[in-house]
């Protein structure tokens, strides 16, 4: 049977009505995988996933993902499966533990079929800067995927994986959801668990998923959002069951566009896409508002002070002493530091530190980091004066559709404002979600809904009402040979 | 963002740049340094820093061990180690 392409509520109903095995399910997959050409996985994990699918197969496991293979991004520890983060620096690091979200995932019957790629340390818009080599985009392989969840998405994008685990720091879900033609939601701060994520940069990585469409991602959201003892940001109050309100009318809801996104510096298509995707809102009953958020042009600025600030605090732990890679041929203590840490980090993730170390050090921290972080202050209280207007905020998911492999790696600033658009949300903590929403240069290009806090449920609703009356989930990539 | 600072910054952060990409890194630096300095001409007195979206404290929780030692499975991780401990190069001389 053809799997490729199918959603995860049509491989539920598979499964149950027994037209397929888990088992069938799985080797499928795999086989799919052996063909690919767009290199979205780091590691594969084929014997645990059949003697798993086995396992669903003789009755052995239920819950609400049973029997579906999904695929984990490998900044995600894995209990006995190798967890890079797309570096040098961990190739043979093997976790003694799961990440909650694993857990969570694992918990509901889920079978991980392996780890995705990703830009080294979740550092990248473009999946350029892992060590494991550049993702290519199933809709042209000459193109990046976006990142740094690039290979999750890709992987969904191409038919391997109906689902797949994402972490986004500064739009490293929704960039690449809307760069490969698919939907990617990241929850409120504090929502899923950091738990066994490794660390990029704490106060602004969340948990997510990728999926073909919003009710399968609100479908995975219910597993992978949990309250954790074991994350101390993470949030206790009630969480909803994210399909409860997903067939709500939008009549009478407002829609906030954002005064200060100059939507009309981009090109044609993109602006048409944006107006068609109003059209289809205002036919649902909703209303459009312009809001004005003065000190969201702060965010991509704010971001890369903050961002590489709280990374290079993080990644300080990275020494070749207890775990990861260590240098040969040195002389003493320090040497083994500075050598295993050269030798193992990457281009990207050396600029990201050295710019957090600048920022943080003495004679600068007043006049980057605390200042940042009073402009990321301001930055929130825009988004809670917006959210007391409107119930969503929409805007395009990125400037374009996806660039040509090699063409921004020469300028870090120019790779930085693929996130022009996703950044803020990250900075304020609220939840945001890209749809795709059209095409540009023949390419898939994304619309962002973003949300007020814990309101993944309105955000979800919107998205999965916009779908009932469009069809851009539906397209898929010409993988041509490789299918 | 002179070579100077570049190679205090570099030590501080325990690296050491390729003689070969030190010129790009330093010029990098110096462009994304530029980039994020159009902050420093803000007023923002009176703007409480803001270090976690949530603002919330840290739960407290009973002082207790609920889990079992994990030794063995954290020292299978480390690049060399003897018994109970991580090997490293002699520290005093």
């Amino acid at each position: 049977m053809n799997i490729r392409f199918k959603t995860l509520a049509e491989l539920k109903e598979l499964l149950e009505k027994k037209e397929i095995s888990s088992y069938e399910l799985v080797k499928e997959t795999f086989k799919n995988i052996s063909s690919s050409k767009t290199n979205s996985f780091i590691t594969l994990d084929e014997e645990a996933a059949l003697n798993r699918a086995r396992d669903f197969d003789e009755g052995k496991v239920d819950g609400d993902l049973a029997g579906i293979p999904i695929a984990q991004k490998d900044l995600f520890c894995t209990k006995n499966l190798r967890t890079t983060c797309g570096s040098k620096i961990l190739e043979n690091f093997i976790p003694p533990y799961d990440a909650t979200v694993v857990d969570n995932l694992s918990a509901a019957g889920s079978i991980c079929v392996g780890k995705t790629n990703m830009d080294e340390f979740a550092m990248g818009s473009s999946n350029e800067t892992s060590f494991y080599g550049t993702v290519r985009n199933p809709w042209d392989l000459e193109r990046v995927p976006g990142g740094s969840s690039g290979g999750s998405a890709a992987a969904v994008s191409e038919g391997l994986v109906c689902a797949a685990t994402g972490t986004d720091t500064g739009g490293s879900i929704r960039q690449p959801a809307a760069l490969c033609g698919i939907t990617g939601i990241k929850p409120t701060y504090g929502r899923a668990s950091r738990w066994g994520m490794i660390a990029f940069a704490s106060s602004l990585d969340q948990a997510g998923a990728f999926a073909r469409n919003a009710e399968d991602c609100a479908l995975l959201l219910n597993h992978i959002c949990s309250h954790d003892l074991k994350d101390s940001t993470s949030i206790s109050d009630l969480q909803e069951n994210y399909l409860d309100n997903i067939n709500n009318d939008l009549k009478g809801k407002k829609i906030g566009i954002i005064k200060e996104f100059d939507i009309s510096s981009l090109s044609k298509e993109v602006q048409d896409s944006f107006e068609q995707s109003k059209k289809i809102f205002e036919a649902l009953g909703a209303n459009f508002v312009e809001v004005s958020m003065p000190n969201i042009k702060l965010s991509v600025p704010t971001y890369y002070v903050v961002a590489p600030a709280e990374c290079s605090s993080n990644l300080s732990r990275f020494d070749g002493v207890k775990y990861g890679y260590r240098a040969k041929d040195v002389d003493n203590l320090e040497e083994l530091y500075i050598k295993s840490r050269s030798e193992g980090f990457g281009d990207e993730v050396k600029r990201r530190i050295l710019i957090g170390t600048y920022v943080l050090s003495a004679g600068f921290y007043d006049a980057y980091y605390k200042k940042a972080q009073q402009t990321r202050r301001m930055i929130k209280n825009d988004f809670v004066d917006a959210f007391n207007k409107v119930d969503v905020i929409m805007s395009p998911s990125s400037p374009s559709s996806a660039f040509k492999i090699g063409s921004k790696t020469e300028d870090p600033i120019e790779m930085y404002l693929e996130d022009l658009f996703t950044i803020s949300s990250n900075l304020a903590g609220v939840p945001a979600m890209s749809i795709p929403h059209g095409f540009s240069d023949g390419l898939p290009i994304g619309l962002q809904l973003i949300g007020n806090y814990l309101e993944e449920s309105k955000i979800l609703n919107f998205a999965h009402q916009y779908q009932k009356n469009s069809d851009w989930h539906f397209k898929t990539p010409n993988l041509g040979e490789s299918s | 963002m002179d070579n100077k600072t570049v190679e205090t910054i570099s030590y501080l952060a325990r690296l050491k740049l390729d003689k070969d990409k030190k010129e790009k890194i330093t010029k990098d630096l110096e462009n994304i340094i530029d980039f994020v300095a159009e902050l420093q001409d803000l007023n923002t007195k009176d703007v409480a820093p803001l270090s976690n979206p949530l603002e919330k404290v840290a739960p407290k929780r009973e002082d207790s061990v609920n889990s079992k030692s994990r030794k063995e499975a954290f020292l299978t991780n480390s690049p060399e180690s003897d018994q109970d401990y991580f090997v490293v190069p002699k520290v005093v001389e």
